[in-house]
Parts: structure tokens; sequence; C-alpha cells
């Protein structure tokens, strides 16, 4: 058996007419991190969601743990054991919190009780806030609802499409941390950010989209180093 | 004056049970479906058709329209709505017009168009001080109150309903959870087309039976859905009171043939002063 969770190979997708990625390679190893940097509008949103069956891919093969799920439907997708947070409208508004980590066990919601304990563990602010409506909560508190809710899926992969967004710098600190310690557990997670130094840093592959392309793949440790990645997308200077 | 809440709050009845069944489709389906009056109709005469000419008791022609309206809600799904659910909405809105059209016509070629009556026994109006109401209208108010805390319940303590309440709020991130979006929308087509069918046994009781009987409650239900916030079933609610108090007292002051303006001109203030209702939160979108 291979160690990677997800292999995609030579995806294609887009909207309307034309390809908004092409021929995109990636492959995530088994509770590993892998980052995707990149400008704004490179196609990294869409090829997360193409991954989470959001969006039908037109060419190619995305395989969860060996298993070809594409042109799945996101709910069969999640039926793979894959936890995809969406970088907009990620939270069920009008759901309480522990509606919102419900529907996070929907596949499977006899283990909700001994998973909504783990995910209340990691997440401890939560607890006091339970019966709210997550549509009155801060940002900060609903990036934690809805990785929160990801992890009530207890997936084998999750794809992070912008975690850090809209957090304060400590809380920033905090769900980095967050997300390390779910690689600990051996969640694979593969996300996408623009807190890119940071980002890399706790990830063991980052990639570099552009254009709807991978233009670069490669170690976190790697990438880091790199001038030019420095120059165009980290905003450091070496 | 006494008289005139009581007269509002019968009218509410009528409204609120069918205005929660419109804001749940629509939470749902994702189109405002003007066919609910349609729906009404053919609850009304389903059971008309069990109680008179077949001669069934009352109970059994109320439980027959809560089942006719059940299926004619789910099948015109299934033929027409669901094939096409990749449309605008409002040429949804448009197909559903059609439709309300569709059923009120085949209702009246079925039955003929002159206005009937359920048989039930005749009754004095009961008479507290200055108020008169009837037993019926009694009976129309605890169904309405019965309903909603039925659906209150269903949408709270249900996960089937909090897995409506989450596909309303955002039908994406349900699918991502793997919330079955086909299963979801025949639970509520089934649901919302009872609530209608037993609207229109209701209606049957305080108002004409005939083939418009629908249609004539329609600007009402949907200004009450619009004013409470279109999706939100617990501002339907609300909206179904308002509007019930409002028809009955433009009645103090304008002809009571002026009842259905009532509603249209809630919607016109609305849609110029809050469109997003009164609990409706305004929609945030990409
Ligand atoms: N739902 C959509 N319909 C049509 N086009 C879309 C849609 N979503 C994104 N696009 C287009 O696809 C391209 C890539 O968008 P995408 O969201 O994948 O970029 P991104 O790399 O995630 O950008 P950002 O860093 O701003 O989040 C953009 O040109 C965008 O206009
Ligand atoms: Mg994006």
């Amino acid at each position: 058996m291979s160690n990677a969770i997800l292999r995609a190979e030579g995806v294609y997708s887009g909207y309307g007419r034309g390809d908004i990625i092409s021929d995109v390679n990636i492959s995530v190893d088994r509770a590993s991190i892998t980052t995707i940097i990149g400008p704004n509008g490179a196609g990294k949103s869409t090829f997360i969601k193409t991954v989470a069956g959001v969006v039908r891919r037109r060419a190619g093969r995305i395989l969860i743990d060996g298993y070809d799920v594409s042109g799945m439907s996101p709910s069969d997708v999640s039926r793979h054991a894959v936890a995809y947070v969406p970088q907009e409208r990620n939270i069920f508004r009008s759901l309480t919190v522990m509606e919102n980590l419900e529907m996070g066990a929907w596949i499977e919601p006899r283990k909700f009780d001994s998973r909504v304990a783990r995910v209340l563990d990691l997440f401890p602010a939560l607890n006091a806030l339970k019966v709210v409506r997550a549509g009155n909560l801060s940002g900060g508190q609903r990036q934690m609802v809805a990785f929160g809710m990801a992890l009530m899926v207890e997936p084998k992969l999750l794809l992070l499409d912008e975690p850090s967004a809209g957090l304060s710098p400590v809380m920033v600190e905090q769900m980095f941390a967050v997300i390390q310690q779910v690689r600990e557990s051996g969640i694979a997670i593969m996300m996408v950010e623009q807190n890119a130094i940071q980002a890399l840093r706790v990830s063991d592959v980052g990639a570099v989209m552009s254009a709807g392309r991978v233009a670069m793949i490669g170690s976190a440790s790697e990438l880091l180093g790199d001038r030019e990645v420095a120059e165009l997308y980290l905003g450091t200077r070496t | 004056m006494a008289q005139v809440i009581v007269n509002g709050i019968v009218s509410a009845a009528l409204i609120a049970p069918p205005a929660v069944a419109f804001s749940m489709l629509f939470g749902i389906l994702r189109f405002p479906n003007f066919a609910i009056g349609g729906y009404i109709t053919v609850g009304v005469f389903a059971a008309y058709a069990m109680n008179v000419p077949l001669a069934l008791p009352f109970w059994v022609a109320a439980l027959g329209a809560t089942l006719a309206g059940a299926v004619i809600v789910w099948i015109s799904d299934q033929i027409i709505f669901r094939p096409m659910r990749t449309s605008a909405p409002v040429t949804l809105l448009v197909v559903s017009i059609a439709l309300t059209f569709v059923l009120e016509h085949s209702v009246r070629l079925i039955f003929g168009p002159d206005v009937k009556g359920f048989n039930l026994p005749l009754e004095r109006p009961i008479t507290l001080g200055q108020i008169h109401i009837t037993r019926s209208q009694i009976h129309l108010i605890g169904t309405a109150l019965f309903i909603i805390v039925f659906t209150h319940l269903l949408l709270t303590r249900t996960r089937t309903g909090r897995a409506m309440r989450a596909m309303a709020d955002n039908p994406e991130l349900a699918e991502v959870r793997g919330i079955r979006s086909t299963l979801i929308r025949v639970v509520a087509t089934l649901y919302c087309g009872a609530l209608l069918g037993l609207s229109g046994v209701s209606a049957g009781f305080d108002l004409a039976i005939e083939p418009l009987l629908g249609w004539s409650l329609t600007i009402p239900i949907i200004a009450a859905a619009i004013l409470g916030g279109i999706g939100s079933v617990y501002g339907a609610m609300l909206g179904a009171v308002l509007v019930g108090l409002a028809e009955e007292f433009s009645t103090l002051i304008l002809p009571s043939s002026y009842k259905i303006a009532v509603g249209f001109g809630i919607i016109a203030m609305l849609l110029l002063l809050r469109p997003q209702g009164l609990l409706g939160q305004p929609e945030i979108k990409k």
C-alpha cells in the first residue's frame, strides 16, 4: 500500500468555458502537512474544491487512499473520510455551535459523543458557546467552529482553505499549533494559505500555484529557502 | 375592537401554517413557489370529495387532504421542479404560477365552478361579552398552534429537521458534510405538502370552498413569509399574525373587499424598506 492519502494526477477543472486549473499533480502523504501558496486567482481554491468534489474535475484522476473519487459528488467524497473547510461560508450561521458540530458527524451519528469530546478538548473556548447561534460568533470563534466541524468527520484528509484568514496574529499562531496537533493524531492536511511563511514552517511539503498550474513543489524548507519564491510569494528578501 | 383582534387571530391562524410551508420550501428548493395556492385548493377539494360525495367522517377527510397535499407537492417537485433545479429562480417562479393555474383548472374541471361547503353540523357562534367566535374557528386556531409547535420540534429536536435547517442555511456546505440533498428534498416537500393540504381544510372551514380559494390566500401568505424574512420559519409565524391583524384592522377604515390589497401593500413596503424581512438576516453573498 502506498503512503499517499491523496494523489491528484493530471487534474483539470473549471467553472464555465476554459479550464481554471490545468494538469495539476500533487500527492499528499499520510499524517503530513502540505501547503499551497500562490497569488490571488491562481486557482488554489478551485483545486481544493475539485478534490472535495464541489467542482467537477474535467480530466485526470483523484485518488483518496487508493480509491478513485474523481467525478463523485461532495457527499460521496466526504464518505471517503475527506473533510473540506471552504474559504467562505464555512459554517451554518443559523445553527447553534453544537448543531454545527453535529453536522460534522452526519455520516456517523453514533460517533458524535466521543468525537465532540475531543473537539471540545482541542477548542476549549467552544464549551461556553455550545448553544449560541454560530452566526453570532466572532470571526475567530467561527473559524474554530468550522475547523471543529471538519474534525467531527474524523477525516484521513483535511482540506483547509485559508484557515488563518481574518484571525489576529495570536490566533494565527494558535491555529497553526492546532493544525500541527491534528497532524500528530495521524490526519493528513492540505491547506491553502496567505500567511505563507508561518504555514510553510509547520508544513512538510510546499507547492506554489500560479495561473492554474503547479509552478513549483518541494519540501517546505526548500521553498522557504528559495530566493525566487521568497521574492515573489513570501514578501521577504534574503 | 376586541372582535377585530379575534378576527385577526383567526386570519393569522389561516395564514401561518401555509406561510411556514412556503418559507421552508423556499429554504430547501431555493425559489418562491407560488403554486402554494394550487396545493391548498387541491387540499380543500380532496377533503370536500371525501366528506361530501363520499360521506366520510370529517376527520378522515382532513387526514385525506393532508395526504393529498403531501403527494401533490412531492410529485410536482419530482416531475417539474427538481429536473429544473439548475434554472434561475425567476423561471421556477413563473413555472410555479403556471402550475397553480393548472391545478386550479383541473379542480374546476372535476368539481365545477360553484361554491361548496363541508358537511358539518350547523353551529351558532359562541358569545363571550361582545366577542363572537365559532367552534370551527377555535379548531382552526388550535390546529395552527399545534402545527407551529410540531414544526418547531421537528426542526430543532430531530436529526432530519436539523439537517433541513442546515441545508436551507448553506446547501453547499451541507452537501460537503455528507447530507444527501435529494433525501432532504423529499422530506421537505412531503412535510410542506401535508401542511398545505391541512391548510386547505382550515380554509374550507372559514371561507367558501371554490377553485380560487387557494389563489385568494396566496398574496397574504407570501406577504406573511416576506414580512417575517423569507426562509425564516419563525418569521413566517410572526408575519402571519401581523398580516392577519393588519387585514382585519383595515376593514375598520376600508371596505372589506380591499383586504387583499393589504397584503400587496405590505409586500411593496417591505421590499422598499427592509427586503430581508423582520427576522431575516441580510444575505451575505460572496
Ligand atoms: N464559482 C465560480 N464561478 C466562476 N468562476 C470562478 C468561481 N470561483 C472562482 N472563479 C474563478 O477562478 C479563478 C481562480 O479562483 P480561485 O478562487 O480558485 O483562486 P484562489 O487561488 O483561491 O484565489 P484567492 O487567493 O483570492 O483565494 C479566478 O479567476 C476566479 O474568477
Ligand atoms: Mg481562494
